[in-house]
């Protein structure tokens, strides 16, 4: 299968300064692809070079095989771009926003009328489709805000912070939404602050710092790199004292203690690997009644690799 | 069919413009006010405005009961008897006379009082002057008749035979005498310029907060050139300036009469004033940090550039210093065009100058803005 999005060696400089080195990744058809950075890694920047607002210095996008440099026009058709801030007309209404979208892209005056229905149903804003933006929530503008860049249909949706200033309502809403439109084929690339959002909805994801990838992978990858250590969370019926003695000699558990009458604290590396040795392990001595194991999250792995969290 | 996405901007702009009450305010009801008032002050149109001029003179005098009779037919003056030279000469200082003729007994030289020149004091002497070139005219013909062995009674009849032949060419003559037409004949092209500069300026505002909302960005990441998205918005300035003119064009030659000369000159020197305002509408949008500085900045650098181009007064008032730094700027040019072309017998032709000058303003003023507003748009 093509890629979606193919990006390669795209580096950007302002004077001396270089804001992107060699930046590349790829995006096939429904597949949600995670970029996360701190303010300034050059995010907005390489996002900037994949919609053609700038040029980059070196490098090639080609979306849907067709390359941005040689064939702008047919590339940037092929593109949903949703912008940071909430780029619309604030004194005209949400459908008369979506209208004026539909027709900068080129959508046949028939065409448009439906089309600009279905987004709004798509959003869920149908039925305030016809007040003026300003008198808007903020999740209500950061919807419409995404339905400007449905219109046309991309193959390749861009979000960039699209839930900044947004209610956990209409958070839930947005992330749904673009759930399903990954789950139809369109491919996506998106940024956040939040890590939980980036976690729930990217298959992979890429960390940039200071303008290059430092890491990418899936999130289960990612946190690997870091050398993941579990804590495994085990309650157990039967003969817990002895189980918790067997379970120090498990390779791989590097720390074993008893929490309370029924239940054993686990510290391992790569630990849901080792769940089938453990259990085995205790086999006739205790029954395993519930397990929990809790991985390191994206947020840690970022914190190692960036030094820096993702909300400065 | 798919609609240009020059369309698209147009569409949404004029929406937009139309939505602020205030804006259209500016556009659809300040200019008439302006008109009328401005109008009716300076003798506009209706009899109740005719220029008032006094006079003192004593009614037995011949010559002077002539000049009278002249003065009271003249369609454009409302004339007072003063009693005395020092009364006229309060009242004209007062503004409650536009200008006071003495007539002394059994004299022809006469003496006009006015104040510096101000509009209604110039059409007021040049209304003064046919008279009073009537009448002399008529002492000289009897003189001349008499002299040529006519009796009194027979030089009379002969003088005024003359006189009805050559009446029609006296009215023609008298109406093209005044340099600046008075009334709404001026205030009408004077407030176009006026408002539709200014306007351009207040719609500036849209263009600076679509820049600052993201909005040029984010339309040129859509499969849209440049070039059309930059057109598009110098469209929509441009079809808000040409509707203030046509609007301003429509309405004072409906309601006040005025006649506004050559259409294609007209047009022709709207037009490139229009490209004018759009050029200084789009520089605006491009300088300005916030969507609220062009509505605080516009009207006042609209009223300075109007004083300076004539727009609120006759450039004949302002003296010639004021006159060489109007030339600077669009007003004085536009207004110099129209009124030019409000003369009859006038075109395109007579005013070749003025739509050159203009033509190359815009020109510069355009390609100097559309430059400095894509390069603001342009992300760095």
């Amino acid at each position: 299968m093509t890629n979606t999005l193919t990006c390669a060696n795209l580096s950007k400089r302002y004077g001396g300064a270089i804001a992107v080195r060699d930046v590349g990744f790829t995006i096939a058809p429904g597949e949600a692809y995670g970029l996360l950075g701190p303010n300034g890694a050059g995010k907005t920047t390489t996002i900037s070079m994949l919609v053609g607002l700038l040029k980059p210095d070196t490098g090639t996008v080609v979306v849907g095989g067709t390359d941005l440099a040689a064939e702008p026009m047919a590339a940037k058709a092929k593109i949903g771009y949703v912008p940071q801030e909430i780029a619309l007309y604030p004194d005209l209404t949400g459908r008369e926003n979506l209208r004026f979208f539909g027709r900068l892209f080129g959508l046949p005056r028939k065409a448009l009328r439906g089309r600009v229905e279905e987004v709004l149903d798509l959003v869920g804003l149908a039925d305030r489709a016809d007040a003026k933006l300003d008198t808007y929530s903020g999740g209500m503008k950061r919807r419409i805000n995404i339905g400007a860049a449905l219109l046309h249909r991309p193959e390749l949706l861009i979000l960039d912070e699209p839930t900044v200033g947004v209610d956990p309502q209409s958070r839930k809403s947005i992330l749904d939404g673009v759930e399903r439109l990954v789950a139809d084929g369109m491919a996506l690339l998106y940024t956040s602050h939040y890590m939980e959002e980036v976690e729930r909805l990217c298959h992979r994801v890429a960390i940039i710092d200071h303008g290059a990838i430092v890491a990418e992978g899936t999130r289960h990858e990612l946190i690997e790199l870091v050398g993941g250590v579990d804590r495994i969370e085990l309650t157990l019926d039967g003969d817990v004292e002895t189980a918790l003695a067997k379970l120090h000699g498990v390779g791989g558990v590097t720390e074993a203690v008893r929490t309370s009458a029924g239940s054993v604290r686990l510290i391992a590396e790569g630990g849901r690997y080792l769940l089938p040795a453990i259990i085995s392990t205790v086999d006739g001595i205790a029954t395993v009644t519930a397990v929990e194991v809790v991985e390191p999250d994206l947020e840690a792995t970022f914190l190692h690799l960036t030094g820096s969290t993702l909300r400065d | 069919m798919r609609p240009h996405p020059v369309w698209a901007l147009v569409a949404a702009n004029l929406r937009r413009h139309s939505r602020d009450r205030v804006g259209l305010f500016f556009i659809v009801v300040m200019p008439f006010v302006s008109i009328i008032f401005v109008g009716m002050a300076l003798g506009g149109g209706t009899a109740a405005s005719r220029l008032p001029v006094g006079v003192v003179a004593q009614d037995f005098d011949p010559v002077a009961a002539a000049v009278l009779r002249e003065l009271r037919a003249h369609p454009d003056l409302e004339i007072t008897a003063v009693a005395g030279k020092a009364e006229l000469r309060a009242g004209v200082r007062a503004g409650a006379l536009a200008a006071g003729v003495v007539i002394p007994p059994g004299s022809t030289k006469f003496e006009l009082v006015m104040t510096q020149s101000n509009g209604s004091g110039m059409a007021a002497r040049s209304a003064v002057d046919v008279a009073v070139g009537k009448v002399a005219a008529v002492i000289e013909a009897t003189r001349a008749a008499t002299s040529a062995g006519a009796t009194p009674a027979e030089a009379a009849a002969l003088v005024r035979k003359a006189e009805a032949a050559s009446a029609d060419v006296d009215v023609v003559n008298s109406s093209t005498a005044s340099g600046t037409p008075r009334g709404f004949a001026y205030t009408a092209p004077a407030n176009l310029l006026l408002f539709t500069f200014i306007n351009s300026m207040a719609v500036a505002a849209a263009l600076a907060e679509s820049r600052r909302i993201g909005m040029l960005q984010r339309a040129f990441a859509a499969p849209v050139r440049r070039g059309a998205v930059l057109f598009g918005e110098a469209l929509s300035r441009f079809i808000v300036a040409a509707a203030q003119a046509v609007l301003i064009m429509v309405v004072s030659s409906l309601l006040f009469g005025v006649s506004w000369g050559q259409p294609l000159g007209v047009a022709t020197v709207v037009g490139v004033f229009a490209l004018v305002s759009t050029g200084a509408a789009i520089l605006m949008g491009s300088l300005v940090r916030s969507s609220a500085q062009p509505s605080a900045i516009g009207p006042p650098l609209g009223i300075v550039l109007g004083m300076l181009g004539g727009c609120l007064w006759p450039s004949e008032a302002a003296g010639d210093t004021l006159n060489a730094i109007g030339r600077l700027f669009p007003h004085l040019w536009g207004m110099d065009a129209l009124l030019t072309l409000s003369r009859p017998g006038t075109g395109l032709g007579d005013v070749l100058l003025d739509v050159a000058v203009l033509a190359v303003m815009a020109a510069v003023l355009l390609s100097l803005s559309l430059v400095l507003f894509s390069r603001r748009t342009r992300i760095l």
